[in-house]
């Protein structure tokens, strides 16, 4: 019996050993190409005497921060404003019973059903005659398609979790509609609007459909800048894989900084079950 | 302080009428208390008082003035939830002091400590509140949601079923503490219990709830004594009331109820009040209710007795309860502990009809007692005391 406990822990832990080497050797891979010169680019694998070189390239010879504080623009724009519009829609969808409002929650997830692809040269063309191609505005705009239904989902689900008796004994006890918002149901749905918030930060981050048919003069994210190391004549894999690499950085920091708020139950336990 | 009037109040919840044309009026500094089966409507009552919800029809009055527009903030109730609603991310003691922060009652945090502690101590609560209400039993929420609401001096309190939650023994204790706190507050406080014995202790007065409409308004002795339909005979009281139907005939002078379902003839008690409404009523079927302790009963043959035999015997407490088979029906009736009874064993009746009030058995209303007008008198030298 033991033995057989013993043998299926080996197992597990062999399969997630596996799975691990299988997901991080690509992301390993890359920061290693990043020390690699061009010229030792191709015949090394492990042993190749490190350059920083590439960073030097990508860093000081480029444009590549300006790209990069364009993608924090866009990015941090996008989520604050599917924020502000997002909670209190989630709230309404939460709270409110009005006519078709299932419906009006699905519209909403519905926008994440199709691939942006098909719906980007419509917008391309709509963009070119209002004037919102290549502008902050213009891609915050089509960004709230792929972070608003996230949050909105998200968050939804945490105001639903609330008991609305809470808020009738904030209200009793003298608070007005605001404060109740900020000082009781905020703090109750932290833990959501956090988690929900970063994914649709690394969403936005990591979108590439959109900025590369809607911007790409004046406004340039990182991952649509990081082809411009694919040259004509050759091409840089050691800067492309530099700039890979700083735009994967807020990613993974975010990412580890999820873990902690992903733990739900706060709200449990002060109502009754 | 604050006297409050609910003027024809309906509300409904898409098609179901939650209340249907209320007429209430809680007196300044009353103790009053909602009565009433579980959906009965009685936290749709409260609700409708503390401004969370708003009537469809009628209107809420404190103090004299209209206030069915006046929020929740500007009401100046303190409510305890029966779901005890405490703010889930703060402490206990944040979530007592909470009102006290409020813009509408804002006092500085000297006072509050000091009110928060004091309320705490009264409600045995005092060593808990460094802790998040998740930490707590739900005894101890339901004490910290009483807490929130007792830290305020308010127009009136709002309490839906504030002890329900609580072991027997803590329940008993905070009751009567809850009755000290009213007098010493001299506010008024709204009650919601489905609890027979909370609702006869505590309310000052009684408003029997049912399906959205009151009942019956009274005081604990006149619900008990003169209830006005059999609903209100039968949720006042533990063991219930025995209902016992029976034919009415006039003879020489004198009704006799004949208690058809176990071949039993009693004369009915001469009372001209209860005669003259017996006659006004002019119905044949009645049903006689007879509380559990008003049947004598004994181990051997004895005349005007009906034999029965025992189908159940149950201690609860300092007494137990006896149930007796009588023919088709059957009679609870209250026995000292010690008492030695097998089942199926012979036991011979007699109901007290002295005792009995009578009800109309096609409208279950009301009809008579014998000797009613002393009970009454009772009933308003209770009130009359408070």
């Amino acid at each position: 019996m033991r033995s057989k406990k013993r043998l299926l822990a080996i197992c597990q832990n062999g399969l997630l050993a596996v799975y691990s080497v299988f997901a991080l050797f690509p992301l390993i891979w890359m920061v290693l190409l990043t020390f690699k010169s061009d010229a030792q680019m191709f015949d090394t694998a492990f042993v190749f005497t490190p350059t920083l070189e590439n960073y030097k390239a990508v860093l000081l010879r480029t444009d590549y921060l300006r790209y990069f504080c364009d993608s924090v623009i866009v990015s941090f724009g996008a989520v604050l404003i599917s924020i502000l519009a997002g909670v209190p829609a989630a709230y309404a969808l939460a709270r409110y019973d009005f006519k078709k409002k299932e419906n009006v929650a699905f519209q909403i997830l519905s926008f994440k059903f199709a691939p942006e692809i098909l719906v980007v040269l419509p917008l391309f063309m709509i963009y070119q005659k209002i004037g919102l191609y290549d502008t902050y505005l213009g891609l915050i705009w089509v960004y709230q398609l792929i972070t608003m239904p996230l949050l909105i989902w998200v968050v939804r689900g945490y105001f639903e979790d609330i008991s609305v008796e809470i808020e009738h004994a904030a209200q009793v006890d003298g608070y007005f509609w605001w404060q109740i918002f900020l000082k009781t149901l905020v703090p109750l749905i932290k833990p959501g609007l956090v988690s929900s918030a970063l994914l649709a930060f690394i969403f936005a981050w990591n979108s590439f459909t959109f900025p590369l048919q809607l911007a790409g003069i004046k406004v340039e994210p990182v991952t649509v800048a990081a082809l411009k190391y694919l040259a004509s004549d050759t091409v840089h894999y050691g800067q492309m894989a530099v700039a890979a690499t700083i735009s994967a950085l807020p990613a993974i920091i975010f990412a580890l900084l999820i873990q902690k708020h992903l733990v739900r139950g706060l709200s449990f336990g002060a109502v009754k079950g | 302080m604050a006297k409050i009037e609910l003027i024809g109040i309906t509300k409904k919840f898409g098609k179901i009428t939650a209340l249907d044309n209320i007429d209430l009026e809680i007196r300044d500094k009353e103790f009053f208390v909602l009565f009433g089966p579980a959906g009965a409507g009685k936290t749709t009552i409260l609700n409708t008082i503390a401004g969370i919800q708003i009537p469809d029809k009628g209107d809420v009055k404190i103090n004299g003035e209209v206030a069915n527009q006046v929020d929740p903030q500007h009401r100046d109730m303190a409510m305890v939830f029966e779901n005890y609603a405490l703010y889930p991310h703060l402490k206990v003691y944040d979530n007592i002091a909470s009102p006290l922060r409020s813009p509408m009652h804002k006092k500085d945090e000297a006072f509050i400590k000091e009110a928060v502690e004091s309320v705490a101590a009264l409600l045995r609560i005092d060593k808990l509140l460094e802790r998040l209400p998740s930490q707590l039993s739900n005894g101890q929420r339901q004490r910290v949601a009483l807490g929130r609401a007792l830290v305020r001096r308010p127009k009136a309190y709002l309490m839906d079923e504030p002890l329900a939650h609580l072991d027997a023994k803590l329940r008993n204790m905070m009751r009567s503490e809850l009755k000290e706190i009213q007098s010493n507050f001299e506010s008024t406080s709204i009650y919601v219990t489905h609890d027979f014995m909370e609702a006869m202790s505590l309310g000052d007065r009684i408003a029997i709830i049912n399906k959205g409409s009151i009942v019956q308004i009274g005081t604990s002795d006149e619900v008990y004594y003169l209830p006005c339909n059999e609903f209100v005979a039968q949720l006042m009281g533990d063991p219930e009331i025995n209902m016992l139907s029976c034919r009415l005939d006039k003879k020489d002078g004198a009704y006799e109820a004949a208690l058809w379902e176990f071949a039993c003839v009693c004369t009915v008690p001469k009372d001209k009040e209860l005669y003259e409404r017996l006659d006004a009523c002019g119905a044949k079927d009645l049903h006689i209710g007879i509380r559990p302790q008003n049947i004598k009963y004994r181990f051997d043959p004895a005349e005007d007795y009906s034999v029965g035999t025992v189908n159940s015997f149950e201690a609860i407490g300092n007494k137990s309860v006896l149930v007796v088979k009588l023919g088709a029906a059957e009679v609870r009736i209250i026995v000292p502990n010690d008492l030695q009874v097998k089942l199926d064993q012979e036991v011979y009746v007699k109901l007290d009809m002295e005792r009995a009030l009578f009800f109309d058995a096609a409208t279950t209303e009301y009809i008579c007692r014998y000797d009613e007008a002393s009970f009454r008198a009772h009933a308003a030298g209770q009130a009359g005391k408070e």
